[in-house]
């Protein structure tokens, strides 16, 4: 039997409902928790494994999984192997968020203040009592007409759970719905709309591509797609026809960039001049496919190799030469990553990657960038709601309420945004997180929703696969913990109100309200209904497969003009603050592969987990070049300080030979205060950071300052699990060279 | 005389062979492609998330008691700005001719009928003896009995034991799913089908660099991958004829020689 048949069978959705929901009405009502068992419900066989079909919230790539559940306990989550996202693999994150459902740290029920604000004291209240306080300070704003001064600041939000928020929002009359997370792709979404008018995040083909050219993305780990593109990853080295090669473009080996043929070390904030400046040997040597090749050398004068070679410290051969493989390979793909976006021009950056794939003739190409369909609810990030904005209408006093979901900004903005001082400003605050952190500690009022385990909800892939990709998340187990559904909340808050919120709020259920959205898709879609007896039959179907997808590609054609391109490049370097004398090194801080910006800290296994590229585990370091090392005289494990003009941390010295000599690079994630497991980790890089964003997406640019580095007094101990990182002769890792390889497979 | 000769070394060959076995029901074998590894430690996490291995903390995993059964290991070559990194992952090797067999006094670690190196832990008494001799440092000990936080525990999967204080243990291939594969075919009254056995590992890869199989399927991928030029195995010179093969990561500056 096929794993999809398999599936198919133990998939519930016979009865739409799901395990949870039956165990959840068993379970409560007290005294009843003996009796289910002597009658079991139908599901329930001891020892033989139920397996949900489901959606993973632990970042925005939208992977199909598929729970192991036993008895109601949540198990073990792999991937969906007929999702066309994750194709039956998961990354780390994805695996660990088992021990997000099941954590020992998480909030057991709603709470209210009891101490002062941010002392942690707070009492056990029930969820009618919360649910009436929350609903009381809401409407008394509403009364006194003073709606707009309602915030609601969630974490991206997807599908019909943002479109019900979006509902809610406007029922109740504040404009103000902020979606904040530190890696939200706004400036990805604001150069593909800028130079090539897409709504949506393109599907990046790595898996057909035969030289992919990446500027800091690190796709096997972070960006955007992780297993989407690893799936790719594997299939474009050892799969059909030629090997398919790899050049990464950073300051600092990734673990994408450990994979990769050939590493150029470009000086950072100077990836995308470098890009321009392939592009213009593109033209120059008439090697481009599309595009006009006097207009382009026109629109790119400024950008000739002999020039940029000069700034970016890659030679001037090395880019004739990256020119010539990247438009002769067929097809080939280049991308930008974090790790060009996050310069303060990083959209610009991404603009000149779209500007080499148009010029090599890779747009809407096999092995290129394939559009993907509109998302159906028409969701897009406002790019000027903020967590600026916010910031400093709280310090202003113009929010009188802000409502907080799944995400930290209090830990995740540089000081300067002054965002805790401002949100104490705010005269009520409600938090909807499950777990206690930096921005919850603020709130007066906890009402703690489900994870994404225990949950309903759904999503519309972006970077999906070219075709349109519906995902349903359904509860996999009931709530733990006395907890419930954030779409609930919202719906019931919604008919304690006063007042009309309007006819888009009637469900009972958020269950409910997921289901008749889906139901409208489903009449508006043809292609959905095809095969399908009527509704009932497509949703009992959707849910045992964990949603709905069609191979249909989305036909709209792709290219950059080269006004469009004018407007958006640059040929200055991004901005770096602080003295060049004073701070000596560029500091680069990324999304680390276990904790990505600190949502993975207290999750066990991701703290144990070594990391991949220095092996430690359970805390913090700071990668440094070995010579700069010497020339400082730091030595490995040292505890080392480093100071930028806007703030000072600690943290142990890493010495990596791959990473930039005027160089340094801090992960984020650690220096969280809560979290019995996340706490006591080191500090937060975030607190070097200076307040830039990108003025035209809010973006926050994360590689922006410089820094010194310095040695300082001992702090703790650096755990890390390799023992020596040479091999000493003892070929552990054997190796072939390309052209033995293509001689093997020829004889093959 | 030769005849002779080839009798003795026979003889001789069947007696390291662990287990005695003139014949075994499969003989499982995982290829590892180190072209399509990409470090991503999702397998690491698979087999947390499978075999119930407890979580140490931060002072035990400096003191070398980690409990990952599979491990990445990263090497890092030449200087700035010439540097190669390279990833390989490591288990159990589940050597044909194990030296942590030879070493145990009371036969906690034997080979079994499908060509697995596995560990009995009723019988291990902690002498440490295997650890000592393994070749490849995958053996962990239980130097405590690990606690899970409530309700961390109800993660723990019913289908593999949690370990107490003072046993060793080691990479199983996912044993139970093996047993549960079998169980289901003898129930259809047929043979275990490729593919049907995936350790939580080779499930989870992101890039499918791992790949499991029975060797002696001559239909299987992995008896096709075994033929593959870039084949080799971890340490091959030792004898311990692993069950594991690495395929060879392909790299610019590469070298062939053995």
């Amino acid at each position: 039997m096929k794993r999809r048949e398999f599936l198919r069978i133990l998939g519930i959705g016979g009865a739409g409902t799901g395990l949870g929901f039956v165990l959840g009405k068993v379970t409560q009502t007290p005294g009843a928790k003996l009796i289910p068992y002597l009658v079991p419900p139908e599901e329930i066989v001891p020892g033989v494994a139920n397996w949900y079909a489901s959606m993973c919230a632990e970042c925005n790539s939208g992977c199909g999984i598929i729970v192991r559940v036993m008895e109601g306990r949540a198990k073990k989550i792999e991937g969906n192997p007929g999702h066309p996202v994750s194709k039956g693999g998961l990354c780390v994150r994805g695996q660990a968020s088992v021990q997000r459902l099941y954590n020992p740290d998480r909030i057991k029920g709603p709470l209210k203040r009891r101490g002062q604000r941010g002392s942690g004291d707070y009492a056990e209240v029930t969820w009618d009592e919360a649910a009436a306080e929350l609903a009381k300070n809401l409407s008394d704003l509403r009364k006194s007409g003073e709606a707009g001064k309602f915030y609601l600041l969630t974490s991206q939000l997807h599908g019909h759970l943002n479109q019900l928020a979006a509902n809610f929002m406007s029922g109740y009359g504040s404009p103000n719905h902020i979606q904040y997370e530190l890696f939200q792709n706004r400036n990805l979404l604001y150069a593909n709309q800028a130079s090539m008018g897409l709504n949506t995040i393109p599907h990046y083909n790595i898996e057909h591509t035969k030289y992919l050219l990446s500027f800091g993305a690190d796709f096997g780990s972070t960006w955007l797609s992780p297993v989407n593109f690893s799936k790719g990853y594997g299939r474009m080295r050892q799969g059909e026809g030629a090997r398919g090669k790899l050049v990464q473009v950073e300051p600092r080996i990734s673990v994408t960039g450990a994979n990769a043929d050939e590493w150029v070390p470009a000086r950072p904030g100077t990836e995308a001049i470098l890009a321009l400046g392939i592009a213009y040997a593109m033209v120059e040597k008439g090697y481009n496919r599309a595009g006009d090749a006097s207009a382009w050398r026109a629109a790119l004068s400024a950008y000739r190799p002999k020039e940029v070679a000069a700034i970016t410290d890659v030679k001037e051969e090395r880019i004739f030469e990256i020119a010539k493989e990247f438009a002769q390979t067929r097809p080939s793909l280049a991308i930008g990553g974090e790790g060009l976006s996050s310069y303060e021009n990083g959209a610009s950056g991404l603009v000149a990657v779209n500007v080499l794939n148009h010029l090599a003739g890779n747009l809407g190409v096999k092995g290129g960038v394939l559009p993907n369909p509109d998302d159906p609810l028409r969701a897009a990030v406002d790019m000027n709601k903020r967590i600026t904005a916010l910031a400093s209408a709280a310090a202003s006093s113009k929010v009188k309420a802000l409502a907080i979901y799944n995400t930290n900004p209090v830990f995740t903005t540089p000081k300067a945004a002054k965002l805790e001082e401002s949100l104490k400003n705010i005269p009520f605050i409600v938090s909807f997180s499950s777990f206690m952190d930096e921005t919850t500690a603020l709130a007066d009022l906890i009402l703690p929703a489900n994870t994404p385990l225990e949950d309903w909800g759904d999503g519309f892939a972006e970077p999906a696969a070219g075709a349109p990709v519906y995902t349903i998340m359904q509860p996999a187990v009931s709530p733990v913990f006395d907890t419930k559904s954030l779409g609930d909340i919202l719906l019931s808050l919604a008919k304690s109100m006063p007042g009309n919120m309007g006819p888009k709020l009637q469900a009972q259920s958020f269950a409910e309200y997921v289901r008749n959205g889906w139901k409208e898709l489903y009449s508006k879609n043809r292609a959905m209904a095809s095969g399908t007896a009527d509704f009932d039959d497509f949703w009992d179907k959707t849910l045992q497969n964990g949603g709905w997808w069609s191979q249909e590609p989305s036909r709209r054609g792709l290219s950059v003009s080269t006004g469009a391109a004018s407007a958006n490049i640059s040929n200055k370097p991004a901005k770096f603050d602080g003295d060049e004398k004073q701070f000596p090194l560029y500091l680069i801080t990324y999304a680390h592969p276990m904790r990505l910006d600190g949502r993975g800290a207290n999750l066990p296994w991701l703290q144990e987990i070594p990391d991949p590229m220095t092996s430690v585990v359970w805390g913090s370091w700071v990668e440094i070049n070995p010579k700069t090392a010497e020339s400082l005289g730091i030595k490995e494990g040292d505890t080392v300080s480093i100071e930028s003009p806007s703030g000072r941390i600690s943290a142990h010295a890493y010495l990596f030979p791959g990473i930039r000599p005027d160089t340094v690079a801090l992960p984020l994630g650690q220096g969280q205060v809560y979290g019995r497991y996340a706490k006591d980790r080191g500090e937060n890089p975030i607190g070097v950071l200076p307040l830039v964003e990108n003025p035209k997406t809010g973006a926050l640019a994360l590689n922006s300052t410089r820094v010194k580095v310095s040695v300082a007094s001992p702090t703790g101990r650096m755990v890390k699990m390799e023992g020596s990182t040479k091999e000493l002769g003892r070929g552990i890792v054997k190796t072939v060279s390309p052209e033995e390889f293509s001689k093997m497979k020829k004889e093959a | 005389m030769a005849g002779i000769f080839d009798k003795v070394k026979d003889t001789l060959n069947s007696y390291r062979t662990p287990g005695y076995f003139k014949k075994l029901d499969h003989k499982w074998t995982m290829v590892v492609d180190l072209d399509m590894c990409n470090g991503c430690g999702a397998c690491v996490a698979g087999c947390y998330a499978e075999n119930n291995l407890p979580v140490v903390g931060k002072e035990d995993c400096g003191k070398s008691r980690a409990f990952s059964w599979l491990r990445i290991e990263r090497y890092v070559d030449g200087e700035y700005p010439d540097v190669k990194v390279k990833f390989i992952p490591v288990m159990c090797q589940h050597c044909m001719k194990a030296p942590c067999e030879i070493g145990c006094p009371v036969y906690a670690t034997y080979h079994n009928q499908d060509g697995l190196n596995v560990q009995v832990y009723n019988r291990c008494v902690g002498t440490f003896t295997c650890a000592t001799y393994c070749t490849y440092d995958v053996r962990r000990f239980n130097w405590f009995s690990y606690k899970w936080p409530k309700p961390l525990d109800q993660q723990l999967n019913p289908d593999v034991t949690v370990r107490e204080m003072g046993v060793m243990e080691k990479c199983t291939f996912c044993i139970q799913r093996i047993t549960a594969a079998k169980d289901k075919a003898k129930d259809e009254g047929r043979g275990v089908k490729d593919g049907e056995v995936l350790p939580a590992c080779c499930q989870s890869c992101p890039t499918n660099a791992l790949v499991f199989g029975d060797l002696q399927d001559p239909e299987s991928r992995v008896a096709k991958m075994v033929n593959n030029p870039r084949k080799y195995r971890l340490l091959e010179e030792l004898n311990t004829d692993p069950s594991v093969i690495y395929l060879k990561r392909v790299m610019n500056d590469g070298k062939s020689e053995e």
